[in-house]
């Protein structure tokens, strides 16, 4: 593991990937050098690398590989780092264009940047309430029509005979809008497939996940949970708005689309990843809280999962973001209902009201409320696992877009057959109550007046569901139902989790958790009135399955996501009641702590199985020994202060060593000592100078010159054109370019003796993408990256080191 | 400091000596803090033991006085007479009621009794001054915190709305409305039936009497749909439900199972076959590994 060096070029192949033209890519993915050549150009999981270069060089590719031998190739596990990811550069660049910027802003100046920073997060907490309102009135809409169609047809021939072709229908309609959705995922924008969270919270985290944020993908996202929520698959629409929050603030706060090539002229100042990385955080908050009436709820998530990097300001304007949010939704949802200015139906999910007696409990309550967090964790972690080895399988047999679009249907093909199968067969009938919630009662076998129980469960959006499994009165489910009604939707739900269709685990987990919770509640009710051991007054306690309902579905939710903080808030405040604060935040603490002694959360899992380079709360615990000599890259390449054009041409358009960061370096003139850092310079600033040909000679022959400003760079924000695109002529590769005036003067560096949690430390609390190693004297010796870090980790014989792969 | 401790202390004791003194029962309470505030007072006031902290004390007597109140505060004969009056409809209503409980009369039978009685209610309640100048309002209605009338009637008009009376009768409490009537024929139809039918086999009057059966269900849905139904109606028609499934079985058979089984046990099948094959056919994806050795 000692002394990382890594063999770098085996190819120079400048003028080949220059001929390449105008469809590459910029593959500034890592700074390791790498092999960036797919065989058979065989799409990736996510498909992001498709449409690159690669396929063009295809047979080069094979000639160097027959010399060399063939890569080591292996199947996807979770133990590899893919080479797509890249970091943000969250940390701020003060260079002197930087500095002169600053110089020139007078004080109202920055009175007029904080005032839009604020406009900003009002405008993303607009939107995303409106696109939440959207979602839920379109679902509501459609949801609507096909269970009306599916229950109009099924009262038909339950008396004329023919239920199996309802059954049909009732398949081929969910099928139908599933393959909608899937159709567009697989084919269009595969990263909207499933919840979004995972992604969000790499980004947050400071990974930049290709295409994850953008407008197309929005679209998509918002079209796909429809169509799935639609289609009656055991999914919620609750993730997904996270993700698009995200979409709406990264779009909102650049004032432009680049992919509807409109640009607005405003808030030009915050196109650049610092500033897009927190309002990415007030745009996540803001779903969050428009998913579920929690505003503050959602300013914790964005906490606690990018809590790095974090000042006070920006959290309260986040919190604004979120009120903005869930007041807008409120406000649409009120008019929508026909009572405008009622503004008390916060969030996409609706856990009702807990009143009167239902919501008291007591202290003996408390080690039964442990044990139910207990169960929640252990059943998590079964549900996890299972997840796992079925997404592996997914990633490694199931990756074609037509196969994926066809496992979809399937599912939602089984899902509906097995909800009617489970309807047709329950015997659990019950009576239609005065106040009576049930919008779509089916009464199939029952007695006249009578509606089938186990319809109420299957045969309904999953939030209704939950919503009557909360509040129905004791003695609407009996506990056959309620059993069998769980373990159908847990594999349901673990099935459907990872399919090719944007849809999240919230709703589901808490549906499960809520069905064997009410179990649960019921089950106590009739041990303690037949041993009548409890007085009168603890029976009534215990006869109200709904609050156990409510700890049920807390405690599976817990034990599949393992959020903390912040799912307590979420819960507490969908809940509506601060009287369960303790007992849902004892849950959440038994099933985390249960479940991780198993297995992790899903959307870790989810991010592993993604070979993000993920960096987590702290360093493996038993690093200390590794110090930054280990860790790092090298050799760096590095660049002269006054480099010629031709070179750093060629170190660009190096396919094989897609650095994004290059030291500075400056040699004493005169002298044999070897270069000293002076600082450091990205990619992307070198591509935009090279654009506007910012070369020495260039500026002493036109005086008149305009000079570069912040702005170019931020024009070309954040799709920098690849390096192929840029035509340098045999004359100019000549010149020279000067780079002190754009550099980074002051780079982080560390001593190569620092230690990795020292060196993870700086990253995690600096948002840092490269750190210079440096000697005693100040000369490059490597370069430490994320992705450095991130594939030590701690697994099951000590510390484990990912391996680099391409995805 | 220590001066004015002493002060209170001697405070404390006057007052307690002075509790003694004036021997009154309620004194003799435990709670020191209770104790002073009348002890205060009855020591500066002297005179006025105040009703205010022993309501109980008083209250024995009050009874003895109560028929020698001045003239004006006792209530006029006029309202006594409403009162009677008022007193007389509930009766009447009440012993209406209790009969219809079941099955369920309560609007067809009480209809007009309760109108009676919102009348007199409504005399007691309105503003309009009665021969003498007198308003009977505030003297029946609110001098009291029992508010006896008030509680009486408002417990019946509760039940009133509950059992949603309104959508059967006219206003002004003069008849049943004809939707309910028409309901009821229908409704008497279909049980007529049902008695002609109910001896031997169930199987002929659930095909005989499907027709009318199905009529009244489509009625009651109309009407839940109008809202027009109060709970005579609600009542009678799970009834009519319940006789019909459970009593007499006429409930849809599950009849299909073979069809439903083979159509679902076809379609758990398709994931099976699709996840084989692609287990076989599809090309396991590989990962090429970069070496950093």
């Amino acid at each position: 593991m000692a002394n990382i060096t890594k063999k770098v070029s085996w190819s120079s192949r400048a003028d080949e990937s220059a001929a390449a033209g105008e469809a590459t890519p910029l593959l500034n993915g890592s700074e390791q050098p790498q092999h960036s050549r797919q065989l058979s150009g065989g799409g990736s999981i996510f498909q992001i690398g498709r449409l690159s270069t690669v396929d063009l060089e295809e047979e080069i590719t094979s000639e160097e590989d027959s010399l060399r031998g063939r890569p080591k190739e292996i199947p996807h596990n979770e133990k590899l780092l893919s080479l797509k990811y890249e970091s943000l550069d969250y940390d701020n660049i003060e260079n002197q264009l930087f500095l002169e910027e600053e110089r020139r802003m007078s004080y109202m100046g920055f009175r007029c940047l904080e005032i839009s920073r604020w406009v900003v997060c009002g405008l993303i907490g607009f939107l995303t309430g409106l696109i939440a309102c959207f979602i839920d009135i379109v679902v509501e809409q459609l949801a609507g029509i096909k269970y009306q169609v599916v229950k109009e047809n099924i009262e038909k021939f339950t008396e004329a005979g023919g239920l199996s072709i309802s059954l049909i229908l009732w398949a081929v309609l969910n099928f139908t809008f599933v393959m909608v959705g899937a159709i567009i995922v697989a084919f269009f924008e595969p990263i909207a497939a499933g919840s979004g969270i995972p992604q969000i919270k790499c980004y947050l985290n400071g990974v930049k996940i290709p295409r994850v944020v953008r407008l197309k993908t929005l679209v998509i996202k918002v079209c796909g949970v429809i169509c799935s929520v639609v289609g009656g698959l055991a999914v919620g629409k609750e993730g997904p708005m996270i993700h698009s929050g995200a979409v709406v603030a990264a779009g909102v706060s650049q004032g432009r689309s680049t992919s509807l090539k409109r640009d607005f002229k405003i808030f030009e100042y915050f196109r650049r990843d610092t500033e897009k990385r927190d309002f990415v955080s007030a745009g996540a908050a803001a779903g969050v809280s428009a998913a579920f009436g929690a505003p503050v709820g959602g300013v914790l998530f964005s906490l606690e999962e990018g809590a790095s990097f974090w000042n006070q300001m920006l959290t309260w304007r986040i919190f604004f973001a979120s009120m903005i949010s869930t007041f807008t939704l409120n406000f649409f949802l009120s008019i929508y209902h026909a009572n405008p200015g009622d503004l008390s139906n916060p969030g996409l999910i609706n856990f009702g009201r807990f009143e009167g007696d239902s919501v008291t409990y007591n202290l003996y309550e408390i080690p039964l409320f442990i044990a139910m967090g207990a169960i929640g964790g252990l059943l998590g972690a079964l549900f996890n696992v299972l997840n796992y080895w079925l997404t592996i399988f997914r990633i490694r047999y199931v990756h074609r877009p037509c196969l994926q679009v066809m496992e979809a249907m399937l599912v939602a093909a089984v899902t509906a057959t097995v909800s009617f199968t489970m309807i047709y067969f329950s015997n659990d009938c019950q009576p239609l109550g005065p106040e009576s919630t049930e919008e779509y009662p089916l009464q199939l076998f029952c007695a006249d007046g009578e509606y089938n129980s186990m319809a109420t469960a299957f045969f309904n959006t999953p939030e209704r569901s939950v919503r009557s499994l909360f509040h129905n009165q004791p003695g609407t489910y009996n506990p056959l139902t309620l059993g069998l009604f769980t373990l159908t939707y847990f594999f349901l739900a673990c099935w459907t989790y990872g399919l090719a269709v944007s849809a999240g685990v919230f709703i589901p987990s808490l549906l499960i958790g809520a069905a064997w919770g009410r179990l649960c509640g019921i089950l106590l009710a009739s041990i303690t009135s037949t041993s009548s051991v409890g007085a009168q007054h603890s029976s009534a306690i215990w006869a109200d399955p709904g609050k156990y309902a409510l700890i049920g579905a807390a405690a599976q939710l817990g034990g599949i996501v393992r959020m903390t903080l912040s799912l307590t808030v979420i819960m507490v405040e969908a809940t509506g009641n601060v009287t369960y604060g303790l007992p849902i935040m004892l849950v959440l603490m038994t099933a985390k702590i249960v479940g991780d002694y198993f297995e992790e959360g899903l959307y870790d899992i989810h991010i592993k199985l993604q070979s993000v380079p993920f960096l987590h709360w702290e360093a493996p615990a038993t690093s200390h020994w590794l110090t930054a000599r280990e860790v790092m890259s090298s050799p760096v390449t590095c660049l002269n202060r006054i480099e010629k054009v031709g070179t750093i041409v060629d170190i660009l358009s190096n396919t094989s060593t897609n650095h994004n960061g290059f030291p500075v370096v400056v040699q004493v003139p005169g002298s044999d000592e070897p270069a000293k850092l002076c600082g450091l310079i990205l990619r992307s600033q070198l591509i935009v100078l090279l654009k506007h040909k910012v070369f020495v000679e260039l500026a002493r022959s036109r005086l008149t010159r305009r000079k570069l400003q912040l702005k170019d760079f931020r024009d070309a924000y954040p799709r920098f054109p690849p390096i192929q695109s840029i035509h340098v002529s045999q004359d100019e590769r000549e010149c020279m370019m000067e780079l002190t005036e754009f550099m980074n003067p002051t780079p982080y560096t560390v001593p190569q003796e620092t230690s990795l949690p020292r060196v993870f430390k700086l990253f995690r609390a600096l948002g840092l993408r490269h750190l210079v190693v440096v000697d005693d004297e100040n000369r490059v010796v490597g370069l430490v990256t994320r992705k450095d870090l991130a594939r030590y980790h701690l697994g099951k014989h000590g510390l484990e080191e990912l391996q680099l792969a391409q995805t | 400091m220590s001066l004015y401790k002493n002060c209170l202390f001697l405070l404390f004791l006057l007052i307690d000596i002075n509790a003694f003194v004036s021997g009154d029962v309620n004194f003799i309470a435990s709670e020191a803090t209770s104790q002073l505030k009348p002890t205060l007072s009855s020591s500066a006031a002297g005179v006025v033991n105040s009703a205010v902290f022993k309501p109980f004390v008083d209250s024995v007597f009050s009874l003895s006085l109560l028929s020698s109140f001045p003239e004006d505060l006792e209530i006029s004969d006029y309202c006594v007479e409403l009162l009677n009056v008022f007193g007389q409809r509930y009766v009447d209503y009440v012993k209406c009621l209790v009969p219809a409980a079941r099955p369920v009369r309560v609007c067809q039978n009480c209809f007009s009794t309760y109108g009676k009685l919102v009348d007199t209610y409504q005399n007691i309640s309105s503003d309009q001054m009665g021969p003498g100048n007198v308003s009977c309002r505030d003297s029946l209605l609110r001098s009291d915190r029992l508010m006896l009338v008030y509680q009486l009637y408002s417990n019946l008009e509760d039940l009133w709305l509950k059992s949603d009376c309104d959508h059967c009768v006219t206003e002004k409490f003069q008849s049943l409305t004809n939707a309910t009537l028409y309901f009821m024929t229908t409704l008497n139809q279909t049980i007529t039936c049902f008695d002609k039918y109910k001896e031997g086999n169930h199987t002929e009057l659930c095909k005989n009497c499907k027709n009318t059966y199905r009529g009244l269900n489509e009625l009651y849905g109309k009407m839940e749909k109008n809202h027009t139904l109060c709970i005579d109606i609600e009542d009678a028609m799970n009834m009519t439900r319940k006789l019909w499934s459970k009593n007499f079985n006429c409930s849809f058979p599950r009849e299909e199972t073979v069809a439903v089984i083979a159509v679902s046990s076809f379609m758990l099948f398709l994931p099976i076959i699709f996840y084989l094959s692609s287990f076989l056919h599809s090309e396991q994806k590989k990962r090429k590994l970069i070496h950093r050795e």
